[in-house]
């Protein structure tokens, strides 16, 4: 299928013929995003660099009903941004700046594609932070994390994307602007914003967002201990919420994550652990002093035999070092990995796990976990050989993975969202008529299903007509929710 | 009036009017006074899942024997499905945010009878549309909201209230809020003062109303200064929303008013139009159509209408 030449023409005109690209090879790069095993190749990419220019694309696109997907700098693990075959994508990397920095009202207004990060380096001289950090903040952008509301390791105390937005440009997927929110809260009326965060790019493209900025702690301090076994650490993470303390961060590794890290970045981390726990504090700093001195207690009570802590940027670094480079140290264990993104309920993950290692045994491939273990959280690592032949048994064992989630009573995915990766999956934690209401909120924004169309929700021809299996929504185990 | 008590009985009731093209008002034609037990506390994972018809006091008072509360403190004592229907939030609104920064999930019952589910019971989930931020809001127009999963957070060890009374009530608010004290609460009662509530552990709280006086003055007072803003808040006859930086210019303009400044939210005696952020014409209509498409998508019929 290929794209009326007018429509060529008209953006070529709009936006000036070098920020339309329509060269094959050049095409190619737009291919995927960070889920490479989705692939298709656009008719044409565009690079707008105003909501004016957003506006005017996707009102031709509307015009020929012609679908696009909106794009920042495609680090997304779930296929979010891959390309409709036949379709436009925009990609908004040119929409890179920040346009306001208003510190009196602690926020900070931005364009799409300015990365996540420099929002922080924008407000950190100041004294301010921008808390959302995904592991992917140098790069990836700020429309991309409100696509897919990220979260980060310290979003367990200072929340996802969503509780750090307060307002939003929108192009609506008919060309329409609209304005949600602002400086303030609380807007009269639904929630729009709120949906609007973590819909994955289906209804619309965001091209202003305010943000919120945070105040940076008074003290910051990071504590390491060494487990034998998981299930040691997994109870010391139990106690230390028992006692009423709230880390920014809980992180945990396994031993064969850290045996990668070991190989890969050499950071050090106690010899012979079975797991690591890393727990950072921040607040005042009578309270972080307070709450690390409850949390080595409990360590030790919970058998760690080594702790470490630092208060300095360059030590806290040191003993992140391991955890950060974590999924790029697998590369040292094994020549492929899939990384898969579940939550169960905090109090869940030791069974879970002790599940995990049963599905990896009897899949015969090793899974290496590494997770916030403060919210449940998990990555498991499937580690395979695509070259022999091992692809097929790691997508099973990983879908095996998220069934031992929901069945615990957990979600699909914690932060790296539905996208492409997941859509058949939905009914698998949705029922039809969940499925069928979230369709009635996108058909009321995009009527016609132009926009990212194919990702979230399932559909016949993504899926085949048979659903997946259905499985016990946890609502519905609990008694909250019952199929009439 | 009716009163539901299930969720088949509510999506029955719903059903019949949405067939009929009769209209039945939440809170008004239907009531969830039945629908108010808890159905989950998991106290470990800090989370719980309850029927929207409980009273906000009786849920924080169950959850209170377990050291934890639902962090929403509005004035008086709605139902939680009122408290999400009218986006409700009191001074603690400073730190943890509205009802929708603390769901998690919710069980809704459309106005065709649709008993449909979103988000879940973990505090962390990006898994389909949002739908219980939506109903956030809401004015009870899109749908019957029946059951609601939120996060919780542990009770404080300790409490302490700061009160400051000075003419500068912009000032001292600024300082506060460039400081690295982390208040639970933070609150303008103008004219003329600002109550600061500090909570953690005994220690943390001493520590944090020396610094908080050191920096802006005044003297420690009883949590009753609390009832008095949510008296006020509860009183108010208008709403004032605004960039946090303009607090200076939006006190000069209001004689009496509950302000909530990192929120940039004024509860004002005057009669004021709500939303006052400055706003292009056509923008606000883009987000009213929108706003009707969903509703429209949600209850064709009208039967939700006031």
């Amino acid at each position: 299928m290929s794209l009326p030449a007018s429509l060529v023409a008209e953006l070529r005109e709009l936006l000036g013929a070098e920020h339309v690209v329509v060269e094959p090879e050049q095409l190619r790069v737009y291919e995927c995003d960070g889920l490479t095993g989705h692939r298709a190749v656009p008719e044409l990419v565009v690079l707008p660099h105003s909501t004016e220019e957003v506006q005017a694309v996707v009102r031709a696109c509307h015009r020929e009903q012609v679908p696009f997907v909106a794009r920042g700098a495609g680090t997304g693990l779930s296929g979010g941004a891959t390309p409709v075959a036949g379709g436009v994508v925009v990609s908004l990397a040119r929409m890179n700046r920040i346009l306001e920095v208003d510190l009196q009202s602690l926020r900070v207004v931005v364009e799409p594609g300015v990365a996540n990060l420099d929002v922080t380096n924008a407000v950190a001289g100041e004294g301010f932070f921008y808390a959302p950090d995904p592991s992917s903040q140098q790069v990836c952008t700020i429309g991309g994390n409100v696509a897919e509301n990220s979260g980060g390791a310290h979003c367990l105390k200072h929340g996802f994307t969503v509780h750090h937005v307060t307002g939003l440009t929108l192009v609506l997927p008919d060309g329409e602007v609209a304005e949600l929110g602002g400086k303030a809260l609380d807007p009269d009326g639904p929630d729009l914003l709120g949906v609007v965060v973590g819909s994955e790019g289906t209804l619309g493209i965001v091209t202003r967002i305010t943000l919120r900025v945070v105040r940076a702690p008074e003290a910051v301090r990071t504590l390491l201990a060494g487990f034998e076994t998981t299930d040691a650490a997994g109870a010391a993470v139990s106690e230390i919420v028992a006692a009423g303390i709230l880390p920014s961060a809980i992180e945990m590794m396994d031993r064969l994550t850290i045996e990668a890290a070991e190989l890969a970045v050499v950071p050090g981390y106690p010899k012979g652990a079975g797991a690591v726990l890393l727990v950072e504090l921040d607040g005042v700093a009578a309270q972080v002093d307070e709450d690390a001195a409850e949390v080595e207690r409990i360590c030790l009570e919970c058998e760690a035999f080594e702790l470490r802590t630092a208060s300095d940027e360059a030590t806290r670094a040191l003993l992140w070092k391991g955890r950060k480079s974590a999924f790029a140290a697998m590369g040292r264990v094994a020549t492929d990995y899939y990384v898969q993104d579940g939550v169960v309920p905090r109090t869940r993950l030791p069974e879970v796990l002790r599940r995990i290692e049963e599905l990896s045994r009897s899949h015969g491939l090793r899974v290496g976990n590494v997770f916030h273990a403060g919210d449940g959280n998990l990555h498991p690592l499937v580690l395979y050989d695509a070259e022999q032949g091992e692809t097929e048994r790691a997508r099973e064992l990983a879908e095996a993975i998220l069934d031992a989630c929901l069945d615990a009573g957990g979600s699909l995915t914690g932060e790296h969202g539905v996208g492409m990766d997941k859509a058949c999956s939905m009914p698998r934690m949705f029922s039809e008529r969940d499925l069928e209401v979230f369709g009635r909120l996108r058909r009321a924004f995009d009527p016609e299903g132009l926009c990212n169309p194919g990702k979230v929700i399932p559909t016949p021809r993504l899926c085949g007509e048979v659903p997946g299996p259905y499985r016990v929504h946890a609502l519905e185990r609990i008694g909250v929710a019952e199929r009439l | 009036m009716p009163s539901v008590s299930s969720l088949r009985e509510a999506s029955e009731t719903l059903a019949a009017a949405h067939v009929a093209g009769r209209r039945c008002r939440i809170g008004e034609d239907l009531t969830t006074d039945g629908l108010d037990g808890i159905l989950e506390h998991e106290a470990g994972d800090l989370t719980c899942t309850v029927e929207a018809g409980i009273r906000l006091s009786v849920l924080n008072a169950a959850l209170a024997r377990h050291g934890q509360r639902l962090s929403l403190d509005p004035p008086g004592d709605a139902t939680i499905g009122a408290v999400l229907a009218r986006n409700l939030s009191g001074p603690l609104r400073h730190r943890f945010g509205a009802p929708r920064d603390l769901v998690l999930g919710v069980t809704l019952v459309l106005a065709d009878g649709t008993i449909a589910s979103a988000g879940g019971k973990v505090v962390k989930n990006v898994a389909g549309y949002d739908l219980g931020r939506l109903v956030c809001g809401s004015q009870g127009r899109l749908a019957l909201i029946a059951r609601v999963s939120f996060r919780l957070h542990p009770l404080p060890k300790a409490a302490r209230t700061l009160l400051v009374e000075t003419d500068e009530v912009p000032a001292a608010v600024a300082a506060l809020l460039r400081s690295q004290l982390q208040p639970s609460a933070l609150d303008a009662l103008h004219p003329g003062r600002v109550a600061v509530l500090l909570e953690g552990s005994e220690r943390a709280v001493d520590a944090q109303l020396a610094a908080a006086r050191g920096l802006v003055g005044g003297d420690e007072t009883g949590p009753e200064v609390w009832e008095e803003s949510r008296m006020r808040q509860g009183g108010a006859r208008g709403r004032v929303r605004f960039a946090p930086g303009d607090l200076a210019d939006v006190l000069a303009g209001l004689s009496e008013a509950v302000v909530r400044p990192s929120a940039g939210v004024a509860y004002t005696l005057e009669e004021l139009p709500s939303g006052s952020e400055p706003q292009s014409a056509d923008a606000a209509d883009a987000v009213q159509r929108l706003s009707e498409r969903i509703r429209l998508a949600f209850d064709p019929n009208g039967v939700l209408a006031p």
